[in-house]
C-alpha cells in the first residue's frame, strides 16, 4: 500500500510541480504572483476535453489546441492586466496581484458560462493503458506525467542558463531598465515568459484531465492556491525548488490521507505556507539573502 | 481645470450607475402590484415567489428546478382551477442574497407563498424569517435534517436523506450480505455532510462494521489516495455521500483502481449525469430516490415527454420535485379557497395522498415528507429498479 | 406613514451594507500602513464563530458575545501580526491568504464544536432578541405603525448605524492623530519612517490587529444578523470580496472603503438582470481599476475637489466667494 500511495503522491506532485513551474517563471522575471495561473490551467484542461471528448479528435490535437489557447490567454493576460501597470508612476507593488486576481475571477466565471458548472469527463483510450507489476497497477499516464514534469524542469533550467533568450530573461529579471539599455527587448522577453508560463499551465491541465478524468471550473482555484504554496516552499523563482516542492506537497498530501485525517488534506499546503514564510522566507531551496521575504 | 472636468466625469458616471441601479430596483419592485385587481370570484388567483439558485456553480440545479415550475405552471393555468403567477428570483446560492430576495417577496403583500430556496444553507437563513412573518415556504430540494422543524410555516416536498439512505442501504445489505462498509463524504458541503450523518447512524444501527471514514472537498480531482486506502481495507460496500459531480469522478477512479464493490449514494448522487460522466464505471451505484423517470406510470411518462419536448433534456429529480411542488401549492390554494397566507398554510398541512410524478404525497405534522422511496441501481448504462 | 416607508427588503440590504462597510474599513486600516491582508475572511470567521458559540452554548448576552468575538479575532491578529512583520507585500498577502484557508479548514473539520459544514443555526438574532425584550416590557411596534419584521430590521439597522458612525468617527480621528501619521509614513517608506524614530513594529502590529479586530467584529455582527453561519461564509471568495470593497472604492482614504462597500453591496441587488455576469464584472472591475485608477474611485484629490466645491457653494451663499481658477 505504501508503494501505491507513493505512486499516487508522485503523480499528484508532478502535476503540482508543472503548475508551480509556471508560477515561478513569472515570479522570477516579473516579481509578480500570477493569481490567474490556476484558471489558465483550468482552461487548458477544458480545451483538452472539448477536443478529445466532444470533437473526438486525437490526443496530440488536444495538446496543440490547449497550447495555442493558453498561449493566447497568456498574451492577453500580459497585455491587459500586467503591461498597463508596468513602469507607471505611483502604482503600488500590490497592483499586479490584485489585477491578476481580477483575471482569475473573470476566467473562472467565464468558464461557467462556456463549459457549464459540472464535471466534464475526459475520455481517451490513452488514459486506459496500464502496466501491472505484482499487485500494483501503474498507468502509462502516471509515468508520462512524471516524465513531462521532469523534462519541463530540465528544459526550463537549460533555457534559462544556456540560451540567449534565457539570458535576456534573467537580465530582465535582474533589472528591467539596465537590460533594456543593454539592448534586450524587455517587452518581448516579458511577453514570451508569460506565454511560456501559461502554456505550461495548459499542459498541466490536460495531464490532470487524463490522470483523474475530472475537469471542472473550480479546479483552477484549488490548484492555483496549491501552486502558490509550492513556490513558497521551493523558493520564489527557483525552478528546481518548484519541482521539489511540488513532489513534496503531493506526497505529503497523499500520506496524510493514507495515514492521517483526509479532512486536513487541504490544510497541509497552507500551514506549510505560513511556517515556511515565517521560518525560512527564502524557501527550502532558496539562497539566503537579506531581501528575501521582503 | 482639466482636473475638474476629469473628476466631474467620474462623478457623473458614478451617479449614472447609481441612478441606473435605482431604476432597476423600481422596475422589479413595482411589477408586484398588477395582479391585485384580480380578486374577483372565479378561480383563486395567487402569486407565488420563487427563490432559486440561477447563477454560479450550482446554477444547473436552479435551472432544472425553474424548468419544473414553469412546466407545471403552464398546465395548472391551462386547467384553470387556480390561477398562479410566479415571481422568480435568483439567490446565487448565497445566504445573504436568498434572505434579501425573501424579504423582497415577503414584503410584497400579494405573494402568498414562497417556493425554494434551492440549498439547505439558504433555507436555514430564510426559513426562520418566513416563519416569523407567517408566509408558507416550501423547499423543493432541501434535504438536510431539521428543515421542516424550523417552524410551522416551513414545508418541503423533497425526500430527506433520513428516508432515502436507510431504504437503499437495507436493500443492498440484504442482497449482497454485506458486513463491512467504508464511508466517503464531502465534508465542506451541508448537503453531503448531512447525508453522511444519516449514513453513519444507519450503518451503526444495522450493526455494520465501518472500516474507515474518509472525506473529500468540493472540486477535488484526485481521489486516488483515499481510494487506495479503501481498496486495502476491502469493504463489502462503499457508502458515498457525494454530489453527482464529485461522486461520478470517485466511481471512475475507483473502478480504474480495481474496486468493484457497489456504491450506495445519497440523494445528491442520483442523477443521469453520473452515467454521462463516469460511463461504464458508474455500474453498481445504488440510490434511493422518489424519482424514477422510466417508471411505467402514464403520469410520469407524460411529464418526461413534455419536459423533453420543451427543454431538450430528460428531467432529473430536481425538476420532478419542483413540478410536483407547484401542484401541491395549487392543491393547497384550491382547498384554501382564497389567496391568503394563513389559509394556505393550513390547507397545505392537510394535504394527503396527492398524486404526483413522484408518487403519492403527504405532509406529516411537521411539514416533512411522507413517501416511499424507490431504490434504483445503475445497470447496463441506465437506472433500473433494484431488487 | 413610517410603516410604508420602511420596506424590510431595503432595511435588510442597508444592514448588509453597514456590515460590509466595517469589513471594508478593516482591510483599509491594514492597508493604510502598507500591509495587504487577505486573511480578513478568516478573522471574520473567528469573530462569528466565537460569538455564535458563546451565545448558543453558554447563553452569553449578544453584546458580550460580539465584543468577545471581536477580541478573540484581535488576539489572533496580534498572534499572526507579530511574526508576519517579517513579511511584506505579496508575501504577507499569501501568508494571510493561507491563514484564512487554514481557518476555514478548521471550521469544517472541528465538527464537535463547529458542526462542520452543517453550520451553526439558531444563532440568536440581534433584532429578534431586542424585540423580545421590548415586547416583554410591554412595547408594541404597532404604536409606531410598524409590522413586526419592519420593527426588527429597524432595530438592526439602527444598531449597526450607530456602530458604523462610531467606527468611522474613531478612524477619521485616528488618521489625523500621531498613529495615523505613523501609518502613513510607514506606508510611504518603511526605512525612512524607521530612521525618523517611528516604532515600526508597534505600529504595524497595531494596524494589523485593528484590522483583525474589526473583521472579527463584523463577523460577529454578521452571525447575529443572519442567525446562521457555516464555514463557506468565510472562504477565499469572501476575502476577495472584502478586497474589492477597498480596491474599487479607494484604498487611500477611509471614505473609499465605505463607498466601495456600499456600492458593491447595492449594485448586485439593483442590477439583478445582469446578476448572471456579476462575478465576471467583479473581475473586470479589478483589472480596469488597477490599469486606470489604481487608487480607487475615491482618492485624496477627489475628496479635496469635493471640499472645494462645498466651500465654493458656501462662499457664493454669503456673496463673498472669489472664483478660483485651476
Amino acid at each position: 500500500m505504501l508503494l501505491e500511495q507513493l505512486i499516487n503522491g508522485i503523480t499528484l506532485g508532478s502535476i503540482y510541480a508543472i503548475v508551480a513551474l509556471g508560477f515561478t517563471l513569472v515570479f522570477g522575471v516579473l516579481g509578480i504572483i500570477n493569481m490567474a495561473h490556476g484558471e489558465i490551467f483550468m482552461f487548458g484542461a477544458f480545451i483538452g476535453v472539448i477536443v478529445t471528448s466532444v470533437m473526438g479528435l486525437p490526443l496530440w490535437v488536444a495538446f496543440i489546441a490547449a497550447i495555442a489557447v493558453t498561449a493566447v490567454l497568456g498574451y492577453m493576460l500580459e497585455r491587459i492586466a500586467l503591461r498597463p501597470l508596468r513602469g507607471k508612476q505611483g502604482v503600488s507593488h500590490l497592483a499586479p496581484l490584485i489585477s491578476t486576481i481580477g483575471v482569475s475571477i473573470l476566467l473562472e466565471n467565464l468558464s461557467h458560462h462556456l463549459f457549464g458548472a459540472g464535471n466534464q469527463p475526459f475520455r481517451n483510450a490513452f488514459a486506459e493503458i496500464q502496466i501491472q507489476i505484482g499487485s500494483i497497477t501503474i498507468y502509462l499516464v502516471q509515468i508520462l506525467i512524471f516524465v513531462i514534469s521532469v523534462a519541463l524542469m530540465l528544459a526550463l533550467s537549460y533555457w534559462l542558463s544556456k540560451t540567449k533568450a534565457g539570458k535576456a530573461l534573467r537580465a530582465t529579471a535582474e533589472n528591467l531598465e539596465t537590460a533594456s539599455l543593454l539592448g534586450v527587448n524587455t517587452k518581448r522577453t516579458i511577453t514570451t515568459t508569460v506565454i511560456i508560463a501559461s502554456v505550461m499551465g495548459g499542459i498541466a491541465g490536460i495531464l490532470v484531465g487524463m490522470a483523474f478524468n475530472s475537469v471542472n471550473p473550480q479546479m483552477g482555484l484549488s490548484m492555483g492556491l496549491k501552486g502558490l504554496a509550492i513556490i513558497i516552499l521551493g523558493g520564489m523563482g527557483n525552478v528546481k525548488g518548484a519541482m521539489a516542492g511540488g513532489l513534496l506537497l503531493g506526497i505529503a498530501e497523499t500520506l496524510i490521507v493514507a495515514y492521517g485525517d483526509s479532512g486536513y488534506r487541504d490544510a497541509v499546503a497552507f500551514i506549510t505556507i505560513i511556517f515556511i514564510l515565517l521560518l525560512r522566507p527564502q524557501g527550502l531551496f532558496g539562497k539566503n539573502t537579506a531581501e528575501s521575504g521582503r | 481645470m482639466r482636473k475638474i472636468i476629469k473628476n466631474s466625469y467620474l462623478l457623473i458616471s458614478v451617479f449614472m450607475l447609481l441612478i441606473l441601479a435605482a431604476c432597476g430596483n423600481d422596475t422589479t419592485t413595482t411589477d408586484g402590484n398588477d395582479s391585485e385587481a384580480e380578486k374577483t370570484d372565479g378561480p383563486v388567483s395567487a402569486k407565488i415567489g420563487v427563490i432559486s439558485y440561477l447563477t454560479g456553480p450550482g446554477a444547473a440545479y436552479g435551472e432544472a428546478i425553474t424548468n419544473g415550475f414553469n412546466l407545471a405552471l403552464e398546465e395548472i393555468n391551462e386547467k384553470g382551477e387556480v390561477k398562479i403567477e410566479l415571481d422568480i428570483q435568483d439567490s446565487a446560492g448565497k445566504q445573504e442574497q436568498a434572505l434579501s430576495v425573501a424579504q423582497k417577496l415577503m414584503s410584497s403583500d400579494d405573494i402568498v407563498a414562497i417556493l425554494g430556496p434551492t440549498l439547505s444553507t439558504e433555507m436555514n437563513v430564510v426559513g426562520p424569517e418566513a416563519d416569523m412573518n407567517g408566509i408558507p415556504i416550501m423547499g423543493t430540494s432541501t434535504t438536510a435534517a431539521g428543515i421542516p422543524q424550523i417552524g410551522e410555516y416551513v414545508f418541503r416536498n423533497s425526500l430527506p436523506e433520513s428516508l432515502a439512505i436507510p431504504a437503499a442501504l437495507e436493500k443492498a445489505v440484504e442482497k449482497f450480505d454485506a458486513k463491512s462498509v467504508a464511508i466517503l463524504y464531502g465534508n465542506d458541503d451541508l448537503f453531503t455532510k448531512s447525508g453522511f450523518d444519516t449514513m453513519k447512524a444507519v450503518a451503526e444501527d444495522m450493526g455494520l462494521d465501518i472500516v474507515t471514514i474518509e472525506t473529500f472537498q468540493k472540486g477535488q480531482s484526485d481521489y486516488n489516495a483515499l481510494l487506495t486506502k479503501i481498496k486495502d481495507l476491502n469493504p463489502d460496500l462503499i457508502l458515498a455521500s457525494a454530489l453527482y459531480n464529485e461522486g461520478a469522478v470517485i466511481m471512475d477512479q475507483a473502478r480504474k483502481m480495481g474496486i468493484e464493490v457497489p456504491f450506495i449514494g445519497g440523494n445528491g448522487f442520483n442523477s443521469p449525469q453520473v452515467i454521462e460522466i463516469a460511463g461504464p464505471a458508474s455500474e453498481g451505484l445504488i440510490v434511493a430516490t422518489p424519482w424514477f423517470g422510466d417508471k411505467e406510470d402514464p403520469k410520469v411518462q407524460e411529464f418526461v415527454g413534455k419536459y423533453e419536448a420543451k427543454y431538450g433534456k430528460k428531467p432529473d429529480q430536481f425538476a420532478a420535485q419542483a413540478y410536483d411542488a407547484l401542484y401541491i401549492m395549487a392543491e393547497g390554494l384550491k382547498n384554501a379557497g382564497e389567496a391568503d397566507r394563513d389559509a394556505l398554510r393550513d390547507a397545505l398541512a392537510e394535504i394527503k395522498d396527492l398524486d404526483g410524478v413522484l408518487g403519492k404525497f403527504s405532509f406529516d405534522e411537521e411539514g416533512d415528507v411522507v413517501m416511499d422511496p424507490t431504490v434504483l441501481v445503475i445497470k447496463d448504462g441506465k437506472f433500473q429498479l433494484f431488487e | 406613514m413610517l410603516g410604508e416607508l420602511l420596506n424590510p427588503y431595503h432595511l435588510q440590504i442597508v444592514s448588509f451594507v453597514l456590515i460590509n462597510i466595517i469589513l471594508g474599513i478593516s482591510i483599509y486600516i491594514t492597508l493604510s500602513s502598507g500591509q495587504l491582508s487577505l486573511g480578513n475572511a478568516g478573522f471574520m470567521g473567528i469573530g462569528a464563530y466565537t460569538s455564535a458559540l458563546l451565545t448558543i452554548n453558554f447563553e452569553v448576552p449578544i453584546i458580550l458575545g460580539i465584543i468577545l468575538g471581536a477580541l478573540v479575532a484581535g488576539i489572533f491578529g496580534i498572534l499572526i501580526g507579530i511574526p508576519a512583520l517579517r513579511l511584506s507585500g505579496v508575501y504577507l498577502a499569501i501568508a494571510t491568504l493561507g491563514f484564512g484557508e487554514v481557518m476555514r479548514v478548521i471550521f469544517v473539520n472541528w465538527e464537535s464544536v463547529t458542526q462542520g459544514a452543517i453550520g451553526l443555526s439558531g444563532v440568536p438574532h440581534l433584532g429578534r432578541e431586542v424585540f423580545k425584550t421590548l415586547t416583554a416590557i410591554g412595547f408594541d411596534p404597532e404604536i409606531l405603525g410598524l409590522k413586526n419584521n419592519q420593527f426588527i430590521y429597524l432595530i438592526v439597522v439602527s444598531i449597526l448605524l450607530l456602530i458604523n458612525i462610531f467606527i468611522v468617527w474613531f478612524f477619521v480621528r485616528q488618521n489625523k492623530s500621531r498613529v495615523g501619521r505613523a501609518f502613513a509614513a510607514i506606508k510611504m517608506d518603511e526605512k525612512a519612517a524607521e530612521s525618523m524614530g517611528i516604532d515600526i513594529t508597534y505600529y504595524k502590529v497595531l494596524s494589523f490587529t485593528q484590522g483583525a479586530l474589526l473583521a472579527g467584529f463584523a463577523g460577529a455582527l454578521y452571525a447575529h444578523v443572519m442567525a446562521y453561519i457555516s464555514p463557506a461564509d468565510f472562504a477565499y471568495h469572501r476575502a476577495i470580496e472584502i478586497l474589492i470593497f477597498s480596491v474599487f472604492g479607494g484604498s487611500e482614504v477611509i471614505w473609499g472603503a465605505i463607498f466601495g462597500a456600499a456600492f458593491m453591496t447595492i449594485m448586485p441587488e439593483a442590477l439583478r438582470f445582469i446578476s448572471e455576469y456579476r462575478y465576471m464584472i467583479y473581475g473586470a472591475i479589478l483589472i480596469l481599476m488597477m490599469a486606470f485608477r489604481p487608487q480607487g474611485i475615491i482618492d485624496v484629490s477627489l475628496l479635496q475637489w469635493f471640499k472645494k466645491i462645498i466651500k465654493f457653494r458656501k462662499g457664493t451663499d454669503h456673496g463673498t466667494g472669489i472664483k478660483k481658477r485651476h
